[in-house]
């Protein structure tokens, strides 16, 4: 099931123009027009539920509620375990309210992605210059019918992706990644959900902020988002990998900030960090993998690039060996 | 007897038999003992069992007796521990586990990691600094942790004092 650059994108601008609206449209039969589908029902639908993610060794239980009001995307986030911590989005302005320590940290949204929404690709043609979509079998899940679309790598740069895309609505209600083995390396899945207008505007907003009277505002993060010159590149970046920004971050027991480069693909992101090789410094590369989850560090003398993403190690190793300084 | 106990537990038993089953229960120290047992199993398996036993002996029944734990294979098919196991985790992880296992046509993949434990560095890094991931991690999917501003802001609350 090959896409060519011409079919889905113009077929479905009046869907987008409607946006919830496609809802009420039979679900097409190709796996461009099912992607493309589910890419604007994660942004323009309503819903709420609680999904379950297992990645590597972690299972964690999140609460999302997300609208779409005047064009605009609006999100409550909570993930279910560990300390109380809740982000509320609106658009690519992120929110987090940490009560205990009652600071409300200002974010703009930059590699996080949250399912249902995990694609930063708009269209399908982002996705498939790297991947082959092929429509798999449909099933029921939560009373509801989903249609599997599975994201081939052309490569073996990439892992495998599957979204069940339900039916009516377009939103994916479960996916999952899968390794070279085929072995599913990362799922989620919905175990509660309301799609529709039954889901309610208010439910979007803050539940933690009137619990506190003073927050405490940390709006650092935010301004680090901006992008800036760090001064870095990657030379080789693997196929399909685009940079979408480069900006400075604080990391924890810094003395300065880190600087961070980010690659995408449309499905999948690795995130570059150039910071000095402190002491003790590290004089040998090192890896680590954990369900999607490669992390790469490679000593370059007095300076360490450390690579994160949800890639394969290779890619992961081809990223951090070709960094460079931009001339 | 015991059957009894666990029965009755369970909430399996009609309300002459559950009167009965209390009756014997309560007329003898072993089966008020057996009850005692079961509770502590059961709070045990919930996490929340006593920091020491309040009937002496018991514990050395329990190793003495490896029979006395018998019961258990049987308990551990019955609602009570079905609840028990259920406490244990959010209805929504008991949700996704039993999905994961319901997946069929592939190698299922463990829920525990490949590395056992987290992310362990692959590459033999014996003079070399541990790796941690966690910073990069928090920076790359913008969920910083909770716990770096109750650090942040204690600091600042005894700066203040």
């Amino acid at each position: 099931m090959s896409f060519t650059a011409s079919a889905g994108g113009h077929r479905w601008l009046p869907v987008l123009a409607f946006g919830v609206a496609c809802s009420a449209h039979a679900a097409p039969d190709d796996a461009a027009s099912l992607l493309a589908r589910a890419i604007q029902a994660a942004r323009q639908a309503s819903y709420e539920g609680t999904y379950a993610h297992s990645n590597g060794d972690r299972t964690s239980a999140v609460r999302i509620t997300h609208v779409n009001v005047g064009n605009e995307e609006r999100e409550r986030i909570e993930p279910l375990d560990g300390p109380p911590l809740e982000i509320v989005r609106r658009n690519d302005e992120m929110f987090c309210y940490f009560p205990d320590s009652k600071t409300v940290r200002l974010d703009r949204r930059v590699t996080a992605h949250f399912f249902p929404a995990l694609l930063s690709a708009s269209s399908p043609e982002a996705v498939s210059a790297s991947y082959d979509l092929k429509l798999g079998k449909t099933e029921s899940a939560l009373g509801f019918d989903c249609r599997w679309i599975r994201l081939q790598p052309r490569d073996g740069l990439r892992y495998a992706q599957a979204m069940c895309s339900e039916v009516h609505s377009g939103l994916v209600v479960r996916a999952k990644t899968f390794n070279a083995q085929n072995q599913v390396i990362e799922q989620y899945t919905f175990t509660d959900l309301k799609i529709g207008p039954q889901v309610a505007h208010g439910d979007v907003k803050s539940l933690f902020e009137s619990r506190i009277k003073r927050w405490v505002t940390d709006a650092q993060p935010r301004e680090e988002a901006k992008s800036v010159d760090t001064g870095w590149m990657v030379n080789d970046p693997p196929a399909g990998f685009r940079k979408v920004t480069e900006l400075r971050r604080s990391l924890p027991g810094r003395a300065a900030p880190v600087s961070q480069l980010v690659y995408s693909d449309g499905v999948v992101s690795v995130s570059v960090f150039v910071e000095p090789n402190t002491a003790p410094p590290r004089t040998a590369e090192a890896s680590s993998e954990d369900g999607t989850t490669t992390f790469f560090v490679r000593p370059m003398g007095d300076t360490l690039v450390s690579v994160l993403g949800e890639v394969p190690l290779a890619t992961a190793q081809q990223v951090g060996r070709s960094v460079a300084h931009r001339p | 007897m015991t059957q009894e106990i666990s029965s009755l537990m369970d909430g399996e038993l009609g309300a002459q038999e559950a009167g009965q089953a209390l009756q014997a229960c309560c007329a003898s120290e072993e089966h008020k003992r057996t009850w005692y047992l079961y509770h502590v199993i059961g709070d045990s398996m919930r996490g929340q069992g006593p920091a020491r036993l309040a009937l002496p002996g018991v514990l050395d029944a329990l190793k003495a007796q490896p029979t006395v734990l018998a019961p258990r294979r049987k308990l551990l098919e019955t609602p009570f521990a079905r609840m028990s196991l259920a406490a244990a985790a959010s209805v929504a992880t008991v949700g996704v586990v039993g999905w994961i296992g319901s997946q069929g046509g592939q190698v299922p993949t463990p829920v525990v990691a490949k590395n056992g434990g987290g992310l362990q560095p692959v590459a033999n890094t014996v003079t070399q600094p541990a790796l941690d991931v966690q910073d990069y991690l928090a920076a790359h999917r913008q969920i910083p942790p909770p716990e770096l501003y109750r650090q942040v802001n204690n600091r600042a609350a005894a700066r203040a004092r």
